[in-house]
């Protein structure tokens, strides 16, 4: 059994060690939120934070997180209260389709965490492992530049 | 049937030691049990190939050995080595470690500006030097410019270790000198001089989650004006990265100014074979190897 922490709730898996952390999160632990693209690192839609780093969860083995602390994109609001970027997204047209949104969310929120004051190049540096074929980039970028005014604003984390 | 891609899966075991020690231990019991052992670091390249491996050429994995417990192995520090200062990185080392140490940004800018054209965040978050190296692949980033800084590696297995020069690592395409039960413990690299020629430069199609079409890192030092020490580390261009050393016996002992391109370029001619693939032209790849020496020689 692997035990390890996913959105602040213990969790545990008889999942093969070897098994992807992306397969286990969306299927037995319904977290479906965090999406499948490529299935190999190049598209991002799998990110999720591993004790606070982004990471895609299609490259890591399940047995690598014992003990360790997972946060996915249903992980970041608080309860019915979105975060700043979430709602930066909604207002400023950061998600269309809406599949790389749970990945862009996560990266995004990586970013703010250790700079609430990034220039365009530092998001873009962000998310370049995040594919959208929706947007061509801009609003996302100004989504997350919204989100870190608003972050800057109150004072609080992202 | 598991729920588990692919079939099989639950067959392989992990082991997750905390120490390089232990990690020996466990790969030397492996290869004496006759199973077939992988370590395992970012998973950048091995869940990939364990995931994508078609149905027909499947075969299991006895034991994955995790070492992403083993603190030792990222480590950073320093170390004088025959008066001269190096830095030295466990195997564990990731890119994005290289980016954000103060250390390695202060001493070695190159290396983070490799690190920042390696995949994407992502990637440079899981991705490590030694698997970098382990691979074995012509179009590795971190190994050319490791290989550029007199890179050089320490293997170690249960009750050994041995120290061998990045360019004598690979022997063939994806083929390298560590055996079943080594890991590569440490890289150490020489910190250049000051006001070395400390460059790297990628040509790929994007940015960012690019591979390399071309890539070389250089360090080229000078005194009065006369080159004495040019060490280069390409990837693309041929079946291993490539320390050019044709190049290198040439411009070394010569003043900057009066390099003849000409014999530089016939060099490159003699010591690389680029290849046409899905990522570009051997005639291309050539031209850019050319522009790319005489860009990392000029002042």
């Amino acid at each position: 059994m692997i035990r390890f922490k996913v959105n602040g709730a213990a969790r545990e898996t008889d999942a093969p060690p070897l098994a992807r952390l992306l397969d286990v999160l969306r299927v037995p632990l319904g977290l479906t939120g965090t999406k499948e693209g490529c299935g190999e690192g190049e598209c991002g839609a799998c990110s999720v934070l591993l004790d606070g780093v982004p990471v895609n969860s299609c490259l890591v083995a399940v047995g690598q997180c014992e003990g360790r602390d997972i946060v996915t994109v249903e992980g970041l609001a608080h309860g019915e209260e979105l975060t700043p970027l979430q709602r930066a997204f909604v207002e400023d047209g950061g998600a269309q389709c809406g599949i790389c949104t749970p990945g862009m969310l996560v990266a995004a929120e990586a970013l703010l965490r250790r700079n609430t004051r990034p220039t365009d190049d530092d998001i873009r540096d962000a998310i370049a492992g995040n594919l959208c074929r929706c947007t061509g980039y801009q609003r996302i970028v100004d989504s997350i530049q919204a989100a870190a005014a608003a972050v800057r604003a109150k004072g609080s984390r992202a | 049937m598991s729920a588990y891609a692919p079939a099989g899966l639950e067959r392989t075991e992990m082991a997750r030691p905390k120490t390089i020690v232990e990690a020996c231990r466990i790969l030397a019991q492996a290869v004496r049990a006759k199973k077939t052992a992988s370590l395992l670091a970012g998973g950048t390249d091995v869940i990939v190939d364990r995931h994508l491996m078609p149905v027909a050429k499947a075969h299991a994995i006895d034991l994955i050995v995790d070492v992403t417990g083993v603190e030792e192995l990222v480590r950073i520090s320093e170390r004088d080595v025959g008066g001269e200062r190096h830095l030295v990185f466990g195997g564990g080392v990731t890119y994005w470690q290289l980016r954000t140490d103060a250390r390695v940004t202060g001493t070695i800018p190159m290396l983070d500006a490799m690190a920042k054209d390696v995949g994407a965040v992502q990637i440079q978050t899981r991705g490590t030097l030694a698997g970098n190296i382990a691979t074995a692949s012509p179009a590795a980033d971190g190994v050319p410019a490791l290989m550029a800084l007199d890179g050089k590696v320490t293997l170690v297995k249960d009750g050994g270790a041995r120290t061998v020069p990045l360019d004598q690592f690979f022997l063939a395409y994806r083929k390298t000198v560590l055996a079943p039960d080594e890991l590569i413990a440490e890289i150490a690299v020489r910190v250049p001089k000051d006001g070395a020629r400390v460059r790297w430069r990628k040509v790929g199609t994007r940015l960012a989650q690019a591979i390399s079409k071309v890539a070389l890192a250089s360090v080229v030092e000078e005194e009065g004006g006369v080159i004495t020490r040019a060490r280069f580390g390409m990837a693309s261009v041929a079946a291993v990265p490539h320390p050019l050393a044709g190049v290198r016996a040439l411009v070394e002992g010569k003043s900057t100014k009066s390099l003849d391109r000409a014999a530089i370029d016939a060099a490159i001619d003699r010591e690389i074979k680029p290849i046409d693939d899905v990522r570009s032209t051997g005639p291309y790849r050539l031209h850019v190897a050319k522009a790319l020496v005489w860009r990392a020689l000029a002042p």
